[in-house]
């Protein structure tokens, strides 16, 4: 076993793995739960993956590693923030399941170096971010979040980085 | 953080369109926790030093402890050892706790499932349990409607 930070996160939406994927990839439906942030990952292997911020900021976020609709997207995921820009970029990976009228969503967040800052905000911004997800899929309305709603001293930190 | 030398430990957290008070509910009352609990119900007087019980609808305890911690409807804590696996039950108690805080227009909940000794296949089973047991109760309280792959006991176990 490896010590290194792997974070796991698997929630529950009663849908189907073509509307979770839609609203994993498509920048005009991540910015209705996604703390506002357009998250373009539509691309081919290979292709960037970008995301805007509410200020309408673009930033390359990383790149497509796998693009397997509506089942499996990696990304690779690098750090925006002043105290974790430093780090090398770290890799995400959403696996999508058919189960009995609902889908099973897998979020895998790893490949970090030991004692990251970015480990410590993605762990606090997915549960957020895809609690918002199954929100905006089973009622559709998003929950109203914004960065201060995601809790600790460096909540700004968190919200940002689970939205960028 | 637990200690992960020491410790086996699951942590879930979920943010759920609710009220503090309508989440406590939904946690407790058996004709909710029969919608997204795979139609367990809980056998307790819910104070401290109270003997707690998860109940399978057929009739058999599935986990039982007690009551460590109460004060709705923020924070309960409870014993709990696994009753009809015996090779979980022999991992004696572990300690669940409920942490359950408003943030507006939702209520931030955890779910912290520790067991005091590495390498538990009691929390690992429970890892498996959780996030579709709380998916479905987050769904109950915003839709009306529990998921339904939780709504029945599971076939044969």
């Amino acid at each position: 076993m490896s010590d290194k930070p792997k974070f796991v996160y698997v929630i529950y939406i009663a849908s189907t793995p073509d509307k979770v994927w839609q609203a994993l990839t498509d920048p005009d439906q991540t910015e209705k739960y996604w703390f506002g942030y357009r998250v373009n990952a539509n691309g081919k292997v290979g292709a960037p993956f970008i995301a805007r911020n509410p200020g309408g900021e673009d930033f390359d976020k990383g790149v497509i590693l796998e693009s397997d609709p509506p089942r499996r997207i990696a990304c690779t995921w690098r750090p925006q923030h002043d105290n974790d820009r430093h780090e090398r970029p770290s890799r995400v990976t959403f696996d999508l399941a058919p189960l009995r009228g609902q889908v099973r969503l897998t979020i895998v967040h790893d490949d970090f170096d030991e004692g990251s800052k970015a480990f410590e905000s993605i762990s606090r911004g997915w549960p957020a971010v895809l609690s918002s997800l199954k929100s905006y899929l089973e009622t559709g309305r998003a929950l109203e979040m914004s960065a201060r709603d995601v809790d600790d001293k460096s909540c700004a930190a968190a919200a940002a980085e689970a939205g960028a | 953080m637990t200690d992960a030398a020491k410790n086996s430990s699951f942590v879930y957290v979920t943010y759920i369109r609710t009220t503090p008070q309508k989440l406590w509910q939904a946690l407790i009352e058996p004709e909710f926790t029969r919608q997204f609990w795979a139609a367990t119900t809980q056998d307790c007087d819910w104070k401290v030093g109270s003997s707690w019980k998860l109940m399978i609808p057929d009739g058999r305890v599935g986990d039982a402890g007690e009551v460590l911690e109460i004060d709705p409807p923020q924070r309960l804590v409870l014993s709990w050892r696994n009753e009809f696996r015996p090779e979980l039950r022999a991992e004696g108690f572990s300690r669940l706790t409920y942490l359950l805080e408003p943030q507006g227009e939702m209520v931030k909940l955890t779910v912290t499932h520790e067991m005091p000794h590495p390498g538990s296949q009691f929390i690992e089973k429970v890892s498996g349990g959780w996030p579709i047991i709380l998916s479905s109760l987050k769904s109950l309280l915003e839709t009306g409607e529990s998921l339904e792959a939780t709504r029945r006991w599971p076939e044969g176990v």
